[in-house]
């Protein structure tokens, strides 16, 4: 594959070049579903047949993603009113969207990067859910291992935290 | 996202490098990612991660998180019990949580443009209010009983008090819990009277000062206004002393005044002067005046002004033949230019009792033994008509008439008023108390506040939308619609009023040290607002203290 040649591009086909110079074909449909490229094809025209630059995705990464968009290619298009939460509780994934996200934490947070950057909602929500997932009922010394994150606080500092918080727990 | 590219770049299979290398890349991805993915935590997860670094300590508290928090759990609940948008399969797609689009219901102004809001100090209000969980204290009125007794009225995080011996005194309700501001309150002509009411102005002024009425037992009365800034009371208004006697209740909604005297002659006056507001007011004209002859005590009077007319009401017990006590309300509808419009009558229906079933079992017989009626409280179809005892206490916020009883419940009736009809509902008894109830108070949304008359019982009541809707007769049979209230076991964050507070004993705990101690009597006086509940106590040598929860 070149970024000039386009005789094996389909006829409803683009092509999308990824930050590591890798050239990808990928139906025009299952690529709309980033509103970022979307809006990119409407400025181009119809006739575009240039590849299409992603600087900030990889090879990698992007089939990932694109692997996601052919599986979602029929879904209703994503509500352009980002603030209407629809979204529902975090433990609310579809079982295709668990296996796909059964990745390890750097691609799961590369794909989350990229949909933010590519504009998918539901590809970003799928994302932020599995996170959220993983930090759900696990104590701060657990959700601390699990992301490799620093405790910047003294013990008194976390103690006095826990404290002000006293009035949300059960009782 | 250059840095976590570069990362990538350099790096060897992602999968193994993730594992080796100790990564943090949940810290490294931008804040607002980090929102959104704190979006799905659920709220005990959410204060968690307050704990796990400083860079989670700031993002956990978000308002935006909290905002939606405070949505979902305080405002959507009560869609389904509000009749009207009862329908909640019509609207559901409307009551999504949206910053901008939501219907906040009454928590509009929370809401409001340029209103910075702590979400999660409002949630945490809401919260420990639906928990029943608030720090004590007191504040400590007078050394001797006055006589007539202390009136105390609560409005905007303001105690109102007055009594004969210390006169007009204004206190705060926030943590310095400190004295405002006082006024004896003697007539201008220098002769002592004695306070039998009080009422504040429920209007908005709009000047942030806070006006209130004070009756007396010769028929004066005196609008106040306090001024905050200046830590003083201005009396704006002085009526002179009447033939009518005692003023035993007012209320006010300024421009309008509405007085009864002892012999349940109302009057309502109008404040012309209040678009150009001099001090003194000139005298108010009095717009009407009628004389009830079926009103009993307790009362509870208000005044409702609407776009075209204003209400005035007074909501009295009322003795029947056979079945013990009943309530009423009187209501006179008036024009903005002070003509009488209507004056009309209604009082609870006697039949029509509106049972509920299940909830009989949330109280043991024994609890009921109070009961004048005894033989009554057994009868099992009477379990959830309204207490037929007499009433020790009533409160009226429009559309919520609520009574106390010496029977250890309390009935809730919901009121209609509009231009063709008043009415007042069946009434719901409410269980939950377990000992003599002595004093209640409604406001909006609902929300009331009831004290048994040892004072050691507190409960909090959510009662919006009345027991039409099925959602909250199922809260009603599950004993939800009430709750009792605690004090905080998290005291020691306000470290240096610790002592303090172990020196006068803590809330529940002095509460019941106390319980069989008859000497500490609560009066029967219940007030709230956002942030607090007061409750005035008694104590053994006489002296009298404010009670305040707060809830912050």
């Amino acid at each position: 594959m070149s970024a000039s040649a386009t005789p094996q591009v389909g006829e409803h086909q683009i092509v999308l070049t990824t930050s590591d110079n890798a050239t990808l074909p990928v139906d025009r449909e299952v690529a709309e579903r980033s509103i970022l490229i979307k809006n990119l094809l409407e400025d181009l025209g119809v006739d575009n047949t240039e590849a299409i630059p992603i600087p900030n995705v990889n090879e990698a990464v992007m089939k990932k993603v694109l692997e996601w968009c052919e599986h979602h290619r029929k879904d209703p298009p994503a509500s352009q009113d980002d603030d209407s939460d629809s979204r529902k509780k975090s433990t609310d994934i579809d079982e295709w969207d668990q296996k796909f996200m059964q990745v390890d934490q750097e691609m799961l947070f590369e794909i989350i990067l990229a949909a933010n950057y590519l504009d998918i909602k539901a590809l970003l929500d799928v994302g932020c859910k599995t996170v959220a997932n993983m930090i759900k009922g696990k104590s701060p010394d657990e959700i601390r291992k699990t992301f490799n994150i620093q405790n910047d606080f003294t013990p008194e500092e976390e103690d006095q935290i826990r404290r002000e918080n006293e009035w949300a727990e059960d009782r | 996202m250059k840095r976590a590219r570069e990362d990538g770049d350099h790096n060897e299979p992602p999968a193994k490098v993730c594992r080796l290398s100790k990564v943090d890349r949940l810290s490294k991805l931008p804040n607002e990612l980090l929102i959104r993915i704190l979006t799905f935590v659920p709220l005990p997860s959410l204060l968690l991660c307050q704990r796990l670094s400083k860079k989670f300590q700031r993002l956990a508290v978000d308002s935006e998180l909290w905002k939606a928090a405070y949505y979902k759990n305080f405002v959507l609940p009560r869609a389904s019990r509000i009749p009207g948008i009862r329908d909640t399969t019509a609207t559901s797609d409307q009551l999504h949580y949206s910053s901008k689009l939501s219907k906040w219901l009454d928590d509009g102004h929370l809401v409001k443009d340029g209103r910075n809001t702590n979400w999660k100090q409002q949630y945490r209000l809401r919260h420990n209010w639906a928990q029943g969980q608030c720090a004590v204290s007191e504040i400590v009125v007078s050394e001797r009983p006055p006589e007539p007794p202390l009136l105390v009225m609560m409005s905007h995080g303001t105690i109102f008090t007055a009594d004969s011996i210390s006169g007009l005194r204004a206190w705060s309700t926030t943590h310095e819990r400190d004295l405002i501001a006082s006024v004896a309150i003697t007539t201008s002509t220098g002769i002592s009277q004695l306070p039998t009411s009080m009422a504040i102005d429920t209007s908005d002024s709009g000047t942030g000062h806070e006006r209130v009425a004070v009756g007396f037992d010769n028929g004066v009365f005196i609008v106040y206004e306090l001024r905050k800034d200046q830590r003083a009371f201005t009396a704006l208004f002085e009526h002179a002393p009447s033939t009518n006697g005692m003023l035993s209740a007012l209320a006010y909604s300024s421009p309008y005044l509405l007085t009864m005297t002892e012999d349940h002659l109302l009057s309502i006056y109008v404040f012309l002067d209040i678009e150009e507001p001099s001090v003194p007011l000139d005298a108010p004209r009095l717009l009407y005046s009628l004389r009830s002859h079926t009103v009993w005590p307790p009362v509870s009077l208000s005044i409702r002004t609407a776009a075209t007319s204003v209400t005035a009401a007074i909501a009295y017990a009322l003795p029947t033949y056979l079945s013990g006590w009943t309530v009423g309300i009187q209501e006179m509808r008036l024009s903005l230019d002070g003509k009488l419009l209507e004056s009309r009558l209604a009082t609870a229906a006697d039949q029509n009792y509106h049972t509920l079933s299940g909830q009989r079992s949330m109280s043991s017989p024994s609890t009921r033994s109070s009961s004048p009626f005894p033989s009554r409280s057994r009868e099992p179809t009477m379990a959830h008509m309204p207490s037929n005892s007499n009433p020790t206490s009533m409160s009226y916020t429009h559309p919520y008439l609520l009574v106390a009883h010496p029977d250890n419940t309390l009935s809730l009736y919901l009121v209609k008023s509009n231009a063709s009809s008043l009415s007042i509902g069946a009434g719901t008894r409410l269980w939950g108390h377990t000992s003599s109830v002595s004093g209640a108070h409604v406001g909006m949304r609902g929300k009331a506040v009831s004290v048994s008359r040892l004072g050691d019982e507190l409960r909090v009541w959510d009662l919006e939308g009345g027991m039409a809707s099925s959602a909250n007769r199922k809260r009603s049979r599950n004993g939800e619609l009430s709750v009792r209230v605690q004090p905080s076991k998290g005291l020691e964050s306000s470290s240096d009023s610790a002592d303090e507070y172990a020196k006068q004993g803590v809330g529940l705990r002095f509460a019941l040290e106390q319980r069989f101690d008859d000497s500490a009597i609560s009066r029967g006086w219940v007030g709230f607002d956002e942030q607090n509940v007061i409750v005035l106590r008694e104590k053994g040598e006489g002296s009298q203290a404010l009670v305040v929860y707060d809830f912050t």
